[in-house]
């Protein structure tokens, strides 16, 4: 069987997800065995102007540039794999989205903000199509390989639609809840073995929220903690703003 | 009860007791890991065990069925080779409350059924159970008098009693007898032990009543006429569907197999893992239909799956008593205030067809 070809590309990101496969150690080699790697701006100089059998899309789409390279990638690939929370959910560049278009520009740009045009942000898919979404900020690299896996047998991978308080309770840490701190474990898909809360920090909500919350219930147990709903949508807006785009 | 059944432990020898059954084979108990959670984790030392404690957040089922098991590892290719795996590991459990023990009996019988879990039966074999009995409540979530869990009744192969300067310990089976042998630090229990004993369970008579006011024989009967419950809606509505319930559950036992490649797409191979019939994609299937859609009708069958389901089969039912889900619910759904509901809900109806 012929290496299929992948590239990396990075739209607006810290670049942070890529960094975690170059950081996998020897995992790596095992990634670089079965891929051939074309592009990848973060770690080597070559540029491929062919097409591609694996596009892995690192950022969310946030002016006219974006827009337009990411539908020519789209042409020039087979796969198109959503990497990280900017690409899948819109992440933290979410929160422009919060603010009218202009006032954002000016705050940024100034008097030539004008120059400078923008869009609202939005995730890789509310642009193009994507076959494979790899959630959270930044991804699980265990999870990064099992959908890597799925791409090589040409078989679908579904990111669990269930909260990560499944995981977390699986890995017997104790509830945040329990500890009087908020924790966005219950309305957040699960898929990264609750890797926060296993090392003592809370669910951020950087791998969107699972499908069919029941948000009636979820505010009442918010009530019944004494947590305004105004704290746990600021926490959830973080890297959720994007889910309102229809 | 026969004298020669019983052994006693002074509580100055615990420590010692444990360092020795410790050093036989891998030895597991509850620890405290704050905000009154406890977990089975390995330990070497008395000090390290919480004697006094609450259900754990995870059952010993972690033990019996890990979360993650490795059934098959297969190649690919021209000569492709498909092997079997059972993976054990010999282990002690020390500390287990009757409603553990419970939990354990039940999994035995719902996995000795036909297809066999050879992997749940050949695991279990090496697993030694010290269980410890209750003399009070742990807490007000627990229900186990109600499903008869409260006081031993087998599935251990030694159980402690605390009777304050030492521990009267059954030896209920030839591997407990073993470890009775091998540590060298328990006395021969005298009758006046015994009748301690007796005296510590006429007492545990008083403390331990119905905490739900139906007497176990009509439960059955009462999941019977409930069905239609509006309980179950109410349930359903509070329902975040987080499938803590199950996976705490000492006698859920649901699972989904799946198949992993390597990246070189030559070997693989094929696990389960815990799953839950409160998630939403649980009982989905092919064209995208689910037949448990609803949150309701997953609490419902939950429910049942403990309290109706296997009475027909197994002639008991599958809770325990332990009080884990009503614990972990974030949305309070509580079992204990669901049964009373539904008592009172059928007591209304009786009473409605009377005037």
């Amino acid at each position: 069987m012929k290496k299929p070809k992948i590239a990396f590309f990075d739209f607006a990101c810290c670049e942070g997800c890529q960094l975690q496969v170059a950081n996998m150690g020897e995992g790596v080699l095992d990634v670089l065995a079965a891929f051939d790697v074309v592009e990848w701006r973060e770690v080597m100089s070559e540029k491929w102007d062919k097409k591609y059998d694996v596009a892995i899309i690192e950022g969310s789409i946030t002016d006219n540039h974006a827009v337009k390279r990411i539908k020519k990638i789209r042409k020039k690939t087979d796969i198109l794999l959503a990497y990280g929370s900017c690409a899948t959910i819109g992440g933290v560049n979410g929160m422009k989205n919060n603010f009218e278009l202009d006032d954002i520009r000016k705050y940024v740009y100034g008097e030539s903000y004008k120059f400078f045009p923008t869009e609202i942000t939005k995730a890789v898919h509310q642009v193009v199509k994507v076959d494979y979404f790899v959630n959270g900020c930044p991804v699980y690299i265990p999870e990064f390989v099992t959908v890597l896996k799925a791409v090589l047998q040409g078989i679908p991978y579904y990111v669990p639609d269930y909260a990560v308080c499944v995981e977390c309770k699986l890995n017997e840490n104790v509830c945040m809840y329990a500890k009087g701190i908020t924790c966005l474990g219950p309305l957040t898909r699960a898929g990264c073995n609750s890797w926060c809360i296993n090392n003592g920090n809370i669910c951020y909500g950087c791998r969107g929220m699972v499908s069919n919350p029941n948000e009636k219930s979820a505010q009442d147990i918010l009530a019944k903690y004494n947590i305004p709903i105004e704290l746990i949508m600021n926490k959830m807006n973080m890297y959720n703003k994007c889910r309102e785009i229809v | 009860m026969e004298e020669y059944q019983y052994v006693v432990l002074k509580k100055e020898l615990f420590n010692d007791f444990i360092v020795r059954l410790a050093g036989i084979k891998k030895l597991i108990a509850p620890i405290a890991k704050g905000y009154n959670n406890f977990a089975y984790e390995e330990v070497r030392s008395g000090e390290q065990i919480a004697l006094k404690y609450i259900p754990t957040i995870l059952p010993a089922k972690k033990y019996f069925m890990p979360r993650n098991e490795t059934l098959l590892e297969f190649s690919t290719g021209k000569k492709s080779n498909v092997e079997a795996f059972i993976e054990y590991e010999s282990l002690t459990l020390f500390g287990l409350h009757t409603c553990d023990i419970a939990g354990i009996q039940c999994l035995n019988m719902a996995l000795s059924e036909r297809p066999k879990d050879y992997n749940y039966l050949a695991r279990k074999n090496f697993i030694t159970i010290i269980g410890l009995e209750c003399n009070e409540y742990c807490d007000e979530f627990a229900s186990c008098h109600l499903v008869n869990a409260s006081f031993p009744s087998g599935g251990y192969d030694l159980l402690f009693t605390d009777a304050g300067e030492y521990f009267i310990v059954h030896i209920n089976t030839e591997s407990g007898e073993e470890i009775v042998n091998i540590t060298e630090i328990f006395n021969k229990a005298e009758s006046l032990h015994l009748n301690e004993l007796t005296k510590i369970r006429e007492n545990k008579r008083k403390v331990f009543s119905n905490e739900v006011p139906i007497e176990r024989r009509h439960i059955p009967e009462l999941f019977d006429r409930s069905f239609r419950s509006n309980v179950w809606k109410e349930i359903g509505e509070r329902c975040l569907s987080c499938g803590n319930c199950t996976n705490v559950c000492p006698t859920c036992y649901c699972f989904d197999i799946r198949d992993e490649l390597e990246l070189d797409m030559k070997h693989g191979r094929r696990y389960r893992v815990w799953d839950s019939c409160q998630l939403e994609p649980f009982a989905k299937v092919a064209g995208g239909f689910n037949f448990r859609k609803e949150r309701f009708v997953r609490q419902r069958h939950r429910y049942y799956r403990k309290f109706r389901y296997p009475v027909d089969k197994f002639s008991r039912f599958f809770c325990t008593g332990c009080g884990r889900c009503t614990r972990t619910c974030m949305a309070n759904i509580s079992l204990k205030e669901t049964l009373n509901q539904l008592v009172k809900e059928s007591e209304d109806r009786v009473w409605k067809r009377w005037l």
